[in-house]
């Protein structure tokens, strides 16, 4: 039962990753596609979103595997179905979930003569989840070592981080030119748990062997680096989780720095093109840190009696404590935010007329009903990158209505249909984000699902 | 599309996305059928006696002994999970005398639960071993678990006196094969 609980919660909380905001990015009618790129083309007098309400995002995202192929209650022995996951996977497969909500967000002008200064602030919360494939262990530990004779299993392949953390930030964006946007966003991390085992690597092998029957040597440079879980571990303290997460959420964790860049550039009226980077910082687990590893090299030939004594003492799990210790360290260590670059080329056409003749304001805005375009997506993780290439078609249905439809190509599938919308009614602004609509139709057999929805008030007076 | 208001647009796209989606009979309670079966190999023992190690202070040792301690069968997570075992033993003579290869396992008291014998002509030329598979299960596998030492008992038969000049060496090469059921 407990077994069953754990798993559930696992996979419950894994409902939601990739960081791929593909949606969400360059959507300027919503302020959170700032988040996206500081540099976006997003002008206001002011705005602020509903506290807790206005940025909502849950994404998870599964290469080789989905929940159905695991769970799915069709008379087949779940162990059989374990095996095939497993043994269908490669080391490159992995599980990522990503979850945010934002706490705060809010952004004002300060206006200029010759070009205004849009500010952006906020703060939100967030969790990262990157689990990748233990294949070979998991081999190991489903059919053990006699049917693997000659091969390494490779102890490298164990590779998890996981990470709650609160982020504040503050951005400003600027007509550099006519033609040029540029926006920066500066962020401190404070991270409330944080667990990482990126750094492994080793083997375990079993070979014939002429002197023994077998050569066995296990190599391991195994790490588990924890801050924030340190009291949780110790039976003698009686920890508030709650207040913890708060505590730390307000500054008290674990700090980092960070920063976000991006651009927005109009080549001709109807031709825009834009690039981010987003996290590229760092946090310094210094508090409540508590370290494990498993390093060193042992052979393990069996018992070899000397014949001398008469009672040799052929202390082998002591020989391999000795060899492999479990050690415990309270060092400091950094980790890095996963770094993210956005761009986009974007062909607009179907120029809006106002229905009204504005003819002394020659600074209006050029709108265009219709747009479509090509985003980029790459992001860091502990192996190769992951990358993500998006075509989209925008339109402005109504005066109060936009849309985006994305189809996107990603390590998770090749079938990706999103849909985002976002409606303006006065200064009420609501959008939803939905990405792999068609695995929608069972949600079970999705490798990949993502949301996103929010409430803002935005005031623009578009006079000026 | 007249007279569509924009939220209306809004809910009927959202209501045939959520109509639409459904999900699989997804049972997670599977979790407790978990069950595997792995089986894992690994040395037991071995050695590699040359002829003149038999010689001590110029006398040949008509019987050398040993009993190391072996903790292999008493890791409570190992010993738990054990279905069956099997030992596996291969001996190689060349030296030109004939042994004897006693091995008791010994229990916490010094008690044997189990004796193997493995005898081995002297050596002639030609490839000279022998093997021996040992399989335990039930009641046999429990006494196995009890055991904490095996007592290794060379007894030399009666030949030619080796010197410290004898050639040739005697070779004990052993294994486990340890069946495991994990649920």
């Amino acid at each position: 039962m407990r077994k069953s609980l754990l798993i559930s919660i696992v996979i419950l909380t894994i409902n939601c990753y990739s960081q791929n905001k593909q949606i969400l990015y360059n959507f300027t009618k919503v302020p959170q596609s700032l988040l996206t790129n500081p540099g976006s083309d997003f002008k206001y007098d002011w705005y602020f979103g509903v506290p807790l309400l206005s940025g909502i995002s849950a994404n998870i995202g599964s290469t080789g595997f989905s929940a159905y192929d695991l769970f799915a209650n069709n008379g087949v022995n779940f162990n059989i179905k374990l095996r095939n996951v497993v043994f269908s996977t490669t080391r490159k497969d992995h599980l990522a979930m990503n979850q945010q909500v934002e706490i705060f967000n809010g952004g004002f002008k300060i206006v200029k003569q010759e070009n205004n200064i849009y500010v952006s602030f906020g703060m939100y919360q967030e969790f990262d989840a990157l689990y990748y494939m233990p294949k070979d262990l998991a081999i190991l530990a489903l059919d053990g070592n006699r049917d693997y004779l000659g091969k390494i299993f490779n102890l490298g392949d164990l590779n998890v981080k996981t990470d709650l953390l609160a982020v504040y930030h503050i951005g400003f964006h600027k007509n550099i030119t006519k033609k040029l946007i540029f926006g920066a966003r500066a962020k401190i991390y404070s991270s409330i748990f944080n667990a990482t085992s990126t750094d492994n690597s080793g083997y375990i092998y079993t070979f014939p062997s002429n002197t023994g029957v077998y050569d066995q040597q296990i190599k391991s440079q195994l790490q588990l680096n924890t801050s924030g879980f340190k009291e949780y571990f110790d039976e003698n303290s009686t920890p508030n989780v709650t207040k913890d997460i708060i505590k730390r959420a307000l500054l008290g964790g674990n700090l980092g720095l960070g920063f976000d860049a991006g651009f927005t550039y109009y080549p001709k009226k109807n031709i825009q093109i834009t690039a981010s980077i987003l996290d590229i910082g760092f946090i310094r687990h210094a508090k409540d840190v508590e370290s494990y590893s498993l390093k060193g090299l042992y052979n393990y030939r069996g018992i070899i009696p000397k014949f001398s004594s008469g009672d040799s003492v052929d202390n082998l799990y002591k020989d391999f404590q000795e060899a492999i210790p479990l050690d415990t360290l309270n060092s400091k260590y950094t980790t890095w935010r996963p770094a993210k670059f956005n761009s986009s080329i974007q062909f607009s056409f179907d120029e809006e007329r106002p229905e009204e003749c504005d003819c002394l304001n020659s600074n209006r805005e050029t709108i265009f009903k219709n747009a479509v375009g090509a985003q980029l997506f790459v992001m860091t993780t502990p192996r190769t990158p992951l990358i993500a290439l998006t075509t989209y078609y925008r339109r402005k249905v109504f005066k109060s209505l936009d849309f985006k439809a994305t189809y996107t190509i990603d390590s998770y599938s090749f079938n990706n249909l999103g849909l985002g919308l976002s409606t303006n009614f006065g200064p009420v602004n609501f959008y939803v984000l939905a990405d792999n609509l068609l695995e929608y139709r069972d949600i079970s057999k999705a490798n990949n699902l993502s949301f996103q929805l929010g409430l803002n008030i935005i005031f623009k007076n578009d006079k000026k | 599309m007249k007279g569509c208001t924009s939220n209306q647009f809004l809910g009927i796209l959202l209501l045939l996305l959520f109509s639409n989606s459904c999900a699989s009979d997804l049972d997670f309670d599977q979790v407790n059928n978990f069950k595997t079966e792995p089986v894992v190999v690994a040395n037991l023992a071995s050695f590699d006696i040359q002829a003149s190690q038999f010689i001590v202070n110029g006398v040949e040792q008509n019987v050398i002994f040993d009993a190391p301690t072996i903790q292999l069968f008493n890791d409570s997570f190992f010993k738990r999970r054990l279905k069956k075992v099997e030992l596996f033993f291969e001996l190689e003579n060349t030296i030109n005398r004939a042994y004897s290869l006693n091995l008791f396992f010994l229990d916490i008291n010094n008690q044997p639960v189990h004796v193997l014998n493995l005898a081995i002509p002297s050596y002639s030329g030609a490839e000279n071993k022998t093997t021996k598979t040992d399989i335990f299960e039930n009641v046999q596998l429990d006494l196995l678990k009890r055991t904490t030492k095996i007592a290794f008992i060379m007894t030399i038969s009666p030949g030619k006196p080796l010197t410290k000049d004898s050639v040739g060496s005697l070779k004990l090469r052993s294994s486990v094969t340890a069946y495991l059921v994990v649920e």
